[in-house]
């Protein structure tokens, strides 16, 4: 995202001005605005129009709205973020108080107004505005008959595609069927890989299956390249990485960002950052059961007996319409921080944010072990 | 004599709870007439109020009188073998509707007593062809008597838990036919299915290829040919694992990466063997095969190294997993073939220590000393296999049993074929001629026939058997127990996939997304937090699921609710659980059909969890 102006106050009202450039500024801008603030941008309206001999026609006008947000709805598999609201600006084709719904679309300037800038937006803004190259990773996860291909960004993932075929075994007769049915599937994931990835953006891509299927689908791949001379691949041979993987479902991610080789690329990502604390959190679920908790409950009683050394928590629970549970999560990561603990904010679109958020979304390594926390309801 | 030593947690308790449904089998299968008697009996609890005793017509839900067999105004007809007390009115609904449904079958498509059956089905996401958007409000209504039934067959199934009654009284006795029992008499040898598992590379491609050469079964031309194939690749030593592994990627590195399936005749049975493979990332298709074994033959091998590297404990060595997934799977009988016994002289010393080593860890995983036989053989050289050793180093210490007799020596499995049918399907078969579908699996119980009809689960439709091929030769008649490749016609291909159930059209097997399961966790598993995102694996169809809640705790030693609700389940523990499946799968309480009742939980290449489906909790509507 780029920043054009910056008005604000800490802990203050103030208004910035952003052009979104990629899928991720969405997913940023989805976190900054809530309900309350007012968003200003260029945005097309049907008007109806009196024409003379007394019809009405209707008519796309473009114009400058400020509306009040009263709605926003972000749409995942299309990163399009949608704004719902009242009017608050004067203009001569839509009336003051009527409802209109604006999208946020890329390379187009919004202004946005909040009454107060916590320290929560302050640093979405500047993640969001940080120029340093995005992870920008594509990886295709696979086992025999079903693969899915991610896109992993700076804080978001994204599915790009999922294949799925039912491939028969092998043995006597069925084998000529086995052979084509995977190379119709290989042929089906190659498709894919085309279509979805933009060799100039993505820096690499990580083949991981358990298995040799990761090896047979890179020769494979290798060969069609060559004889259907695609250059985008040929080119890009040497990023093409191989990983192991237990399986090709979805929650093998992580297992993949894990490894060694996958590690070392996206390293000073944030992607990597949420990978490594979430399986110390587990490492330390299966040594010390007492020294781990999660659920909301569980973590303000151990961080009221000052306990957390590090607070897992993803911006989902930000993201609560309810102003006053926002304060609340809002003051305990800023407590957490002056304790001198550590906090991670998980992105709920990474596979590693989507699986804290199934764990009820915070959870914390404790410094102490805690034991009497089980007896307490969740 | 055994000695009684205890290795900590007893898991032959927990195994015994599973065996306890064993019980519920021989009641259920001896007669079929049995369910009669139960319907009256379950109708006998809590029946005091007596009123005019009228039934529901489930379509006009018009009051009949009790007398009157069919209902006055739509003129359904219903089914009189079950005396229900009227006190309870939804009883005699289920009635009318299953009786209904066996009548009329799912063919009659304007007919709303099918749309139990599609309710059920369109709820858990599937696209039914025979929509049931013209029933319309008939529908609606059937769906709400099926909402207040639901929960009324959840009341009925507890109760009827200390009745031994297994199957939900709403259904129609399922009468078996003649031809699906066996002909003692006729001197046909029983079926018993071979799971051939144990740690990568310890030959068990070998050990079937070699077996199947001795008996005849791969003529010296073809093993000639694989033996030059071999040598040509470098790969020398595999020639015998080549009549088991087909492919070119199997031949080319070495090793098994699907179960392979062949056909060979011993002097008691007709044994189907099932060669799985070893290594470590191909467990879900080991689990796939050995769904549909009897016995099994944990190869090890002997010579120094390997042996300890398959019983390491740290996940890497398969032989422990391997064994534990054999004995979740209800295998009681087990053989242990030592193999490459040439590479250690034959040594008497190497066989004890490993007989010793792997007695106790057996022991520990359930399985009774009297049903494991430990043979020493080595399948390169060809000693013990069918005949008796013949090395002098071997026959000097060695007077047991070769492994073909230890083989015959198992007991035959108890087959159930006057249950209704149920066949897992393990593989599809396309040909391309006729656009046939052929489903290969093992039946699991009752029968099927030339020109049977049979249903098609998760999709639910109808197709006839065409043709019966077993071992490539056409049979007119498959029963429980036997590994077939079923032939059918009259569906289109794609509805027939692995992890699928043929099935009885009047006996459908249920389809669900979220199940509750009695789960033993496993040592070495990671603690299972409500949220985990596992892989569930029941018979060959496997999922990916997350759990949802931990109902309860249970202790180990009683089986009874220690604790509720906890927040973390670790190693060794035993609890109930429920989990959400990403689709739908083919599901029975274990206590109804065990093949379809058994769920393995596994998590980053290895199996954390083995359990049982203990309720499938009703789809919300």
């Amino acid at each position: 995202m780029k920043l054009v102006r910056r008005d604000l106050v800490p802990n203050g009202p103030g208004s910035v001005k952003v052009v979104p450039e990629e899928d991720d500024d969405m997913w940023h801008a989805y976190n900054l605005i809530c309900e309350g603030d007012s968003v200003q941008a260029v945005t097309v309206r049907k008007v109806l129009k009196e024409k003379a001999s007394g019809g009405r026609d209707a008519e796309r006008v473009k114009l400058k709205l400020e509306i009040k947000v009263e709605s926003v709805d972000y749409d995942k598999e299309g990163s399009v973020l949608r704004i719902r609201g009242k009017n608050i600006l004067e203009n001569e084709h839509v009336k003051i108080g009527q409802f209109h719904t604006l999208q946020i679309e890329p390379h187009r300037p919004f202004v946005l107004r909040k009454d107060v800038w916590d320290s929560m937006a302050r640093d979405v803004l500047q993640q969001a505005c940080d120029p340093s190259a995005s992870a920008d990773l594509a990886v295709i996860l696979m086992q025999e008959g079903l693969a899915h291909l991610f896109l992993i960004g700076k804080s978001i993932t994204a599915t790009r595609s999922r294949i799925e075929t039912s491939i028969p075994r092998k043995h006597g007769p069925a084998i000529a069927g086995y052979e084509s049915a995977l190379k119709k599937f290989f042929e089906n994931v190659l498709q894919a890989l085309l279509k979805h990835i933009d060799f100039k953006v993505v820096r690499c891509v990580v083949i991981a299956s358990p298995g040799f299927t990761k090896d047979q689908f890179r020769d494979y791949l290798l060969l069609e390249a060559e004889r259907r001379q695609l250059r985008s691949i040929i080119e890009n041979k040497s990023h093409l990485i191989l990983a192991h993987s237990t399986s090709g479902y979805k929650h093998s991610l992580k297992e993949v960002l894990d490894a060694p080789s996958v590690m070392t690329l996206i390293k000073d990502t944030k992607a990597a950052q949420e990978v490594r604390a979430l399986k110390d959190f587990f490492n330390m679920l299966s040594n010390d059961t007492a020294r781990a908790c999660y659920g909301p409950k569980h973590v303000e009683v151990a961080h009221e007996r000052m306990a957390v050394q590090t607070l897992l928590i993803t911006d989902s629970l930000f993201k609560n319409s309810d102003i006053s549970t926002r304060q609340k999560y809002i003051k305990l990561v800023e407590s957490v921080k002056d304790s001198g603990g550590a906090v991670h904010i998980f992105s709920s679109m990474h596979v590693s944010g989507e699986q804290l958020a199934q764990l009820t979304g915070i959870a914390a390594i404790l410094r102490f072990p805690l034991p009497d926390l089980e007896d307490i309801e969740m | 004599m055994p000695r009684k030593v205890n290795h900590g947690l007893d898991y032959d308790e927990d195994y015994d709870a599973y065996d306890d449904y064993d019980d519920y089998d021989y009641d259920y299968g001896a007669d079929g007439n049995d369910y009669e008697n139960d319907n009256g009996n379950s109708s006998q609890q809590g029946t005091k109020v007596s009123r005019p005793r009228i039934w529901q017509c489930s379509i006009c839900t018009y009051d009949n009188d009790e007398s009157s067999l069919s209902c006055e105004i739509c003129g359904i007809i219903r089914d009189c073998s079950a005396n229900f007390d009227n006190n309870d009115k939804d009883k005699a609904i289920d009635m009318s509707k299953s009786s209904e449904a066996s009548i009329m079958g799912k063919s009659n498509l304007t007919q709303v007593p099918s749309a139990p059956l599609q309710t059920e089905i369109t709820s858990v996401g599937f696209p039914s062809k025979k929509a049931s958007k013209s029933f319309g409000k008939a529908s609606r209504d059937v769906e709400d008597a099926t909402k207040s039934l639901a929960s009324n067959l959840d009341h009925l199934k507890l109760n009827n838990n200390t009745m031994n009654s297994k199957k939900a009284p709403s259904r129609t006795p399922y009468k078996s036919e003649k031809w699906m029992f066996q002909d003692q008499e006729q001197g046909i040898l029983s079926q018993l299915n071979l799971a051939i598992v144990g740690h990568v590379d310890s030959g068990k491609s070998t050990l079937s290829g070699r077996l199947l050469y001795l008996l005849g079964r791969i003529s010296k031309r073809e093993m000639h040919k694989y033996e030059k194939g071999a040598k040509e690749m470098g790969k020398g030593s595999f020639a015998y694992a080549w009549a088991m592994d087909e492919s070119y990627e199997e031949r080319e590195r070495g090793i098994t990466m699907t179960v392979a399936v062949a056909y060979f005749d011993s002097k008691k049975y007709r044994i189907v063997l099932l060669d799985s493979p070893g290594h470590k990332d191909f467990v879900p298709n080991m689990i796939s095969g050995a769904t549909q074994a009897d016995a099994a033959v944990l190869v090890v091998d002997a010579s120094v190294g390997s042996f300890e590297a398959g019983m390491d404990g740290n996940g890497v060595g398969q032989t422990r997993e391997h064994a534990q997934l054999i004995r979740s799977f209800g295998v009681e009988q087990i053989i242990v073939a030592v193999n490459k016994m040439d590479m250690v002289g034959y040594s008497k010393e190497r066989f004890n220590f490993i007989k010793l080593q792997l007695s106790s860890f057996l022991r520990s995983r359930g399985f009774k000393d009297s049903s494991v036989t430990w043979i020493p053989i080595s399948a390169m050289e060809n000693q013990n296999l069918v005949e008796a050793a013949s090395d002098v180093r071997f026959s000097g210490w060695y007077q047991g049993l070769c492994l073909l007799d230890a083989i015959d020596s198992l007991q035959p499995p108890l087959r159930d074929f006057s249950k209704p049918l149920i066949l897992p399907i393990c593989d599809v078969i396309k040909s391309q001629s006729m656009g046939q579908v052929a489903a290969c699996g093992k039946l699991e119980t009752g029968a099927i026939r030339h020109g049977s009809k049979v249903l098609v689960m998760p999709s639910g439709d109808l197709a006839t058997v065409r043709s019966i091929e077993r071992d490539s030769s056409t049979c007119s008649v498959a029963r429980a127990g036997d590994n077939v490749a079923v032939s059918l016609q009259g569906i289109d291909s794609g509805l027939v996939m692995p992890g699928g159930v043929l099935c009885h059209p009047d006996f459908p097997v249920r389809v669900a997304t979220r199940l509750e399961l009695k789960i033993l966790v496993l040592d070495n598993a990671a603690p299972i937090l409500i949220g985990s995102q596992v892989e569930f694996h029941i018979h060959h169809a496997k999922e990916a699921a997350r759990v949802v809640k931990i109902l309860s705790l249970l202790d180990q030693k009683t089986g009874q609710v220690s604790r509720m609700a906890p927040r973390i389940l670790k190693a060794k523990q035993s609890a109930v659980i429920e989990v959400a499946l990403d689709g739908a799968v083919c599901v029975e309480e274990y206590s109804k059909c065990r093949a379809l009742g058994r769920a393995f939980l596994r998590s980053s290449g290895s199996t954390i969890a083995v359990g049982v489906v203990t309720r499938v909790p009703e789809p919300d509507l």
